[in-house]
C-alpha cells in the first residue's frame, strides 16, 4: 500500500490516454455484461416445479397442431401431475408493431395454474379468472408496460384464428417471466368449432424427474406412426429452439465477447507498453536508489491492474445503472418474453470483474517484466 | 591509518558490441578515504560514470573487485545490491531524475518507502532532508514548479533521506546556470563537513572539481592523475588538471 500513491499517479500523468483507455476498458465491459446477460437468461434452468415442464407439440413444425385427444393416452403413461394446452393465438393488439407483441396463449385456467404453479396471483383471482370464459390471466410486467387494470378489456384481433377476442382482466400474476396474457382456449373453440379438438402444445408438468426423462421418449413413440407426430421435449429444451432459430446464439455471443475481450487486451497493453517505454529513465532510476525489480514489476503490473479495475468498476456500474433502461426497452420488443426473466446476474458481474482482472495482469506482464529486467545503466542514459 | 571507506583493486569494465570489445575501465585501482569529497574528472568516453556507476553498484565490472566499507560490491548478487544501495548510497544525477508526477515530498520519500520505517517517522526523515537543502517549505510542490536548482536540491534531499554513508554525483551542476551551480555546490560541501558523507562527484566543470579534496583523472580508463588539495589551492589545481586533459 505504501506504493499505491505513486502506482495511482502515474496511471494518471498521461491524462487523456488513461481516460480514453478507460473508456476502451469501460464501454466493451458493458457491452459484455449485456451479451452476458442474454446468455445466461437463455442458460437459465427451470427452478422449482419448472424443472418438470415437457412440451409436447407436433413433430414437424410449431404451426401443424395435434389432437387433444392425445391428452388421455399421455396421462396413461403415468408420472403426469397435470397437463394444459397451450396454444399460441398471435392476433394484433392496437397494431402490428413490435412494441406491441406479446404472448398471447389460449390455455384451460385450472389446469395451468397447477402446471405452472411458480405463478402466484397477485391481483385478483384465479377463481374469478376461470368462472368467466372470457376472462384473461395477465402478467405484471405486462400489465405495468401497458398500465392495464384489473376488470379493463383487452381486445385482441384475431389472424391465424379469424375471431376477435374481447377479454377482461380477472387475475395478475408473478413470476420469473411475467409477460404473458393467458384465456381460456374454450373461448375461441366456441367462436370457431372448426378448430375443436386440434390444438398447438400441450404442456406436462411430470411428477419427478424419473417421469422426466422418461416421458419424451415414451409420448413420441406413441405417436410416431400417426398423421401427427409429436415432439416432446423438457420446457426448458423447447425455449431454446425458439432461440435457435436464430443460430447459434450461444456460440454468437461467447465468440463476439471473446472478441472484445481480446480487443480490450489490445489496447489495454499498448496503453502499458507505451507508459514503461516512456518511464524508462524513471524506472531505473527507481532502481538506482534501491527498488528491487519484484517491487518495480509489482508497481507496474499494479498500474495495469487499477486501471484495468477502474474501467472493469465503471463498466459494471454503468451496465447495473442502464440495466432497468435496456430492459424497459427490451420489453417493448419482440424479445419480450425472454427480457421479462432477465435480471442482474451476480455470476454475470463477476464474469465482468474477471475480464477485468485478466486483461489488467495479461496486459501489465510483458511491460513490467520488460522494464523490471531493462539495465540500470540502460535506462539511465534514456532521456527522462 | 584509518580503512579506506572505498577500496578498488585492478577493475576492468569491458563492454562488447557485435565482435569488438571496448575496454572502458583497464586495472584501475583507487581508495577514497571515509569522509572524502573526491572529484572524478576526464575527457568524455574515460570512464568515469562508469567508475561512478561500479562504486555505486549499478553496474558490476568485468573483472576486480570494489569493496565499500565491509561489502564487496563487485560479488553481491543483483538483489543484494539493490538493498545494499537503497541503505549505503545516495545518488544525485545531472538532470535531478525527479519523478514529476511526484511532490518534492513524496520523491524524497521514494526510498524511505523501502524501509520499515512508519508513516510519521519517514515524515520526520523527509522534513529533515528537505529542512537541509533549505526546500522545508516546497515540499508540496511538483518539480514543474520549481527552478532547476531546486530540483537538484530536492534530488540531494532524496539522496541523503536515508543517511547513507556514500553520495555518487554525476555532473550535479551540469544541467544548470552558474549561481545554482555554486550553491548546489557548497550544499554538497556542507553534506560532506557538517554531515560527514563521502562523496563522489563526476564532472567536467573545473570550477566544481575545485570544492573537492581531491582530484581523480582518468583518460581512456586509466588513472592518470589523483591529485590531494589543500583548501584554497583547488581551483588552479582543478584547473591544471583539467588543462592537461585537453
Amino acid at each position: 500500500m505504501k506504493f499505491f500513491p505513486y502506482v495511482f499517479k502515474s496511471l494518471f500523468r498521461k491524462k487523456t490516454r488513461s481516460l480514453l483507455t478507460l473508456g476502451s476498458i469501460l464501454l466493451p465491459l458493458f457491452v459484455i455484461c449485456v451479451m452476458g446477460t442474454l446468455l445466461r437468461t437463455l442458460e437459465r434452468q427451470p427452478t422449482g416445479q419448472g424443472m418438470f415442464r415437457l412440451v409436447t407439440r407436433h413433430k414437424v413444425s410449431l404451426s401443424n397442431w395435434i389432437p387433444e385427444a392425445y391428452r388421455a393416452r399421455i396421462q396413461q403413461l403415468g408420472g403426469i401431475e397435470d397437463m394444459s394446452i397451450w396454444c399460441w393465438f398471435g392476433g394484433k393488439y392496437v397494431d402490428y408493431s413490435a412494441k406491441n407483441m406479446f404472448a398471447r396463449f389460449g390455455v384451460e385456467p385450472e389446469k395451468l395454474l397447477k402446471v405452472f404453479d411458480e405463478a402466484r396471483v397477485v391481483q385478483g383471482s384465479a377463481a374469478d379468472w376461470i368462472q368467466d370464459r372470457s376472462g384473461a390471466m395477465v402478467g405484471d410486467a405486462l400489465m405495468k408496460k401497458y398500465g392495464w387494470t384489473l376488470g379493463q378489456k383487452v381486445v385482441l384481433a384475431g389472424d391465424i384464428y379469424p375471431v376477435n377476442l374481447e377479454l377482461t382482466i380477472r387475475a395478475v400474476y408473478t413470476a420469473d417471466n411475467a409477460s404473458a396474457l393467458f384465456f381460456n382456449w374454450a373461448y375461441v373453440e366456441e367462436a370457431l368449432p372448426r378448430v375443436k379438438g386440434r390444438i398447438g402444445t400441450f404442456y406436462i408438468r411430470a411428477k419427478d424427474a424419473e417421469a422426466v426423462a422418461r416421458l419424451p421418449k415414451q409420448i413420441d413413440e406413441m405417436f410416431d406412426n400417426t398423421d401427427a407426430p409429436t415432439k416432446t421435449e423438457t420446457e426448458k429444451d423447447f425455449q431454446n429452439g425458439f432461440v435457435s432459430m436464430l443460430g447459434n446464439v450461444q456460440l454468437m455471443l461467447t465468440g463476439i465477447s471473446t472478441a472484445i475481450v481480446f480487443v480490450i487486451l489490445l489496447i489495454a497493453a499498448n496503453t502499458m507498453s507505451m507508459a514503461a517505454r516512456e518511464r524508462l529513465n524513471e524506472i531505473a532510476v527507481l532502481r538506482t536508489l534501491g527498488y528491487p525489480k519484484g517491487t518495480i514489476l509489482g508497481m507496474i503490473l499494479g498500474e495495469s491492474l487499477l486501471l484495468a479495475l477502474l474501467g472493469g468498476f465503471l463498466g459494471l456500474g454503468l451496465f447495473a445503472l442502464g440495466f432497468p433502461g435496456f430492459k424497459a426497452a427490451l420489453m417493448n420488443s419482440p424479445m419480450a418474453g425472454m427480457a421479462a426473466g432477465m435480471r442482474i446476474f451476480p455470476s454475470v458481474l463477476a464474469a465482468g470483474f474477471g475480464v477485468a482482472v485478466f486483461v489488467g495482469l495479461v496486459a501489465g506482464i510483458v511491460p513490467a517484466v520488460g522494464a523490471a529486467r531493462r539495465s540500470i545503466t540502460d535506462g539511465l542514459r534514456q532521456v527522462g | 591509518m584509518a580503512t579506506p571507506l572505498i577500496q578498488i583493486d585492478s577493475l576492468v569494465k569491458q563492454y562488447t558490441r557485435d565482435t569488438q570489445v571496448l575496454t572502458v575501465l583497464d586495472r584501475l585501482s583507487l581508495n577514497v578515504e571515509d569522509g572524502d569529497f573526491v572529484a572524478l574528472m576526464g575527457p568524455s568516453g574515460s570512464g568515469k560514470t562508469t567508475l561512478l556507476n561500479l562504486i555505486a553498484g549499478i553496474d558490476r565490472p568485468t573483472s576486480g573487485r570494489i569493496l565499500v566499507g565491509d561489502a564487496e560490491v563487485s560479488k553481491m548478487s543483483e538483489a543484494a545490491l539493490a538493498k545494499w544501495r537503497s541503505q549505503n548510497v545516495g545518488f544525485i544525477f545531472q538532470l535531478y531524475n525527479l519523478v514529476p508526477v511526484l511532490t518534492a515530498y513524496e520523491n524524497v520519500e521514494l526510498p524511505l518507502l523501502l524501509t520499515n520505517l512508519n508513516r510519521a517517522r519517514r515524515r520526520k526523515q523527509v522534513e529533515l532532508a528537505l529542512s537541509v537543502v533549505g526546500l522545508a517549505d516546497r515540499m508540496d510542490h511538483y518539480p514543474r514548479q520549481l527552478s532547476g536548482g531546486q530540483e537538484q536540491r530536492v534530488a540531494i534531499a532524496r539522496a541523503i533521506a536515508t543517511d547513507p554513508k556514500l553520495l555518487v554525483a554525476d555532473e550535479p551542476t551540469g544541467d544548470l546556470d552558474a549561481k545554482s551551480g555554486e550553491e548546489i555546490l557548497t550544499l554538497m560541501e556542507r553534506l560532506n563537513a557538517e554531515f560527514k558523507k563521502t562523496i563522489v562527484m563526476v564532472t567536467h566543470d573545473p570550477k566544481a572539481a575545485s570544492r573537492a579534496h581531491r582530484l581523480v583523472h582518468l583518460d581512456k580508463g586509466v588513472l592518470k592523475e589523483d591529485v590531494h588539495a589543500e583548501k584554497g589551492k583547488a581551483v588552479g589545481m582543478a584547473a591544471a588538471v583539467s588543462a592537461s586533459a585537453t
